[in-house]
């Protein structure tokens, strides 16, 4: 439905976005995660005609979004980050305006309103002027503005922000019920919000896609999954390389021991370590680490799996300094020749 | 065709509709009001107005050559409203765009099926309805002087006048919404609109300055030369090629500089 390649913008000499390719499939949610500044709204702007490309093309249903213009405007819905709103109108009179620049048939307009009003729960404002509206409530026209003329892709920019969690809550389940007739993008840099609402996750970071995948894919495939915590008694030292070198162990590392005092809560006993394990993508080292722990003599006290989550994917591909790290290398920001998605496996999913 | 009239029709209807609900325009029309009928009865009843005049010289015995009341009352009061409406037009083309760029609307309006021209086009219809609808009850006025008086006044003097004041107001109203394009703010946008239009007013001025063939060229774009032809009665088809050339020209920068806009907009 929406396939960009190539995609890049610069603004004067500084580049917005460079070298943007992904695609999206009909009935698709992508959700586009990054850091302010990441080159998001740009990338929406050019997919909905707003601005152009520098170099690059995106094609929306199949037409270009520069040559074919209008063609593309007309099957896509826009929520700018600020919704843009005629606030002297009422909701309804302002959602028939929009309706009608949307070349909604004068026929469908009555019917298309009123379904765009009940699916945002706007029911009750109809006959406010938007002036008077709290900012969830504009934020609601906002996106019935961007479905009334119900179109098969719809883009939305942080739709959520502002909201109060209850109106979050709506917006997310109107969304999730938008899917499957529609192919949407939204932009977010809550990391939640994209687990909930989204089939599929582009992270973008400094004008680079530098993933795409399913959200639990990405978890699993970018930091190997999951990992242990261990809490131990004994001379952590001297085991530290043994559980280094088990099978399916990626990496370990002291995240605590009796001696370093951050703070009251996180006091260990004495002799006591917590460490954590990362796996290896598809391995589990649970039954090896305990026995090389209780078998070094050292008394295990805890240990627990963890799940490694979106926000540590995020926080692994948008640091600047990932690179110091070599078991992180993969996760980083790709070199301009080489394209956008780290790692392999999620390149062949976005070419489906 | 008909999509792009449907579109013309939407932008115009919201724009009339702005209008019609912001009090500014309001204030602003009332103010002009308040002008227009001061000096309307100064013209016509205080104490150097026309009628008086007119008495003091039936009083002298003067009856030759005879005069033409509603028509000297027509050309002098014509050309006070074009004056005025000289301030009141860049304050109704300041907000077309800059508002519309400062609330984040001609993202809605750029990224709708709509051409900008559809939209200028349908912009500066609205607001020349609305300047039509601030003149309807100076018309009004004229009306019940002119019932009165005798000869009556000639139908065709009148309908040329307000026509060339409609072509006038829609030419500056043009002009200022494309100066409206040009910022997103409004106060700017109603000065840099006023400063054109004194320009294009004493455009005849600057052509008697300069003289020769140069001179004469530039007189022709003069803004009151024409308008003051048109109030007089004076049918010219150059006027109205001149007015209508001012519009389209308008327009074509209206929709030109918001395609660049886009384009280069960080």
């Amino acid at each position: 439905m929406i396939e960009v390649e190539h995609l890049s913008k610069t603004y004067g000499a500084t580049p917005a976005i460079a070298d943007i390719t992904f695609s999206v499939e009909k009935g698709e949610i992508l959700g586009f995660l990054g850091p302010n500044g990441a080159g998001k709204t740009t990338t929406m702007r050019i997919l909905t005609g707003y601005l152009p490309a520098t170099s690059g093309t995106a094609r929306v249903a199949g037409f270009d979004v520069h040559e074919n213009s209008l063609a593309v405007r007309q099957r896509i819905g826009y929520l700018p980050e600020t919704p843009p709103l005629y606030t002297e109108m009422t909701v309804e009179g302002f959602l028939y305006f929009v309706a009608r620049i949307k070349g909604v048939a004068a026929g469908d307009r009555a019917d298309r309103v009123q379904t765009a009003i009940t699916r945002c729960n706007l029911i009750e404002k109809r006959h406010t002027l938007i002036r008077k509206l709290s900012k969830g409530f504009r934020q609601r026209v906002g996106l019935a503005q961007a479905i009334v003329h119900d179109p098969p892709v719809i883009i939305l920019d942080e739709p959520t922000v502002g909201l109060d969690p209850r109106q979050i809550i709506d917006v997310r389940n109107l969304i999730k019920s938008l899917a499957g007739d529609h192919t949407i993008i939204l932009s977010t840099h809550i990391l939640p919000e994209v687990s909930m609402t989204c089939s599929r996750v582009a992270i973008i970071n400094k004008g680079r896609v530098v993933a795409t995948n399913t959200p639990d894919q990405l978890m699993e495939e970018l930091t190997g999954g999951n990992g242990y915590e261990l809490e131990v008694e004994g001379d952590f030292a001297a085991v530290q390389e043994r559980l280094q070198n088990l099978a399916g162990v990626k990496s370990v590392e002291a995240m605590l021991s009796d001696t370093a005092k951050p703070n009251a809560a996180d006091q260990l006993p004495e002799h006591h370590f917590k460490i954590r394990l990362v796996s290896q993508p598809g391995a589990d080292a649970g039954r090896a680490i305990a026995a090389t722990v209780v078998g070094a003599g050292l008394g295990l006290f805890e240990m627990r799996r963890t799940a490694v989550t979106l926000e540590d994917v995020f926080l692994e591909l948008t640091m600047e300094d990932a690179s110091a790290d070599p078991d992180t290398a993969d996760a980083d920001p790709p070199e301009p020749t080489d394209t956008q998605q780290i790692p392999e496996p999620a390149t062949g999913g976005e070419a489906a | 065709m008909r999509i792009i009239l449907s579109n013309i029709l939407a932008i115009y209807r919201r724009e009339l509709q702005t209008y019609f609900a912001s009090p500014f325009a309001y204030a602003i029309a009332a103010i002009f009001w308040l002008l227009s009928g001061f000096f309307f009865v100064i013209i016509l009843l205080g104490p150097d107005g026309l009628l008086v005049q007119i008495g003091q010289r039936d009083q002298a015995g003067i009856t030759e050559p005879p005069i033409d009341v509603p028509y000297q009352f027509l050309s002098i009061f014509l050309n006070l409203l074009g004056s005025l409406a000289l301030f009141l037009l860049p304050m109704l083309s300041m907000g077309l765009y800059s508002e519309e760029r400062k609330r984040g609307t001609l993202e809605l309006l750029a990224t709708s099926p709509v051409t900008n021209w559809a939209v200028a086009v349908g912009k500066l219809l609205g607001v020349l309805t609305f300047f039509i609808t601030i003149m309807l009850p100076i018309v009004g006025l004229e009306a019940i002087a002119f019932s009165a008086s005798n000869p009556p006044a000639s139908f065709n003097v009148l309908l040329l006048g307000h026509l060339g004041l409609i072509l006038m107001a829609a030419a500056v109203l043009s002009l200022g919404m494309f100066i409206s394009s040009l910022t997103d703010s409004t106060i700017l946008a109603a000065i840099l609109t006023f400063a054109l239009m004194m320009l294009l007013w004493i455009t005849d001025l600057i052509a008697s300055g300069i003289g020769g063939s140069l001179g004469e060229a530039i007189g022709h774009l003069s803004l009151i030369k024409h308008y003051s032809d048109l109030s007089r009665g004076v049918f010219n088809s150059s006027s109205i090629v001149l007015f209508a050339s001012y519009v389209f020209l308008g327009l074509f920068l209206t929709a030109q500089s918001v395609e660049a806009f886009r384009f280069q907009r960080s």
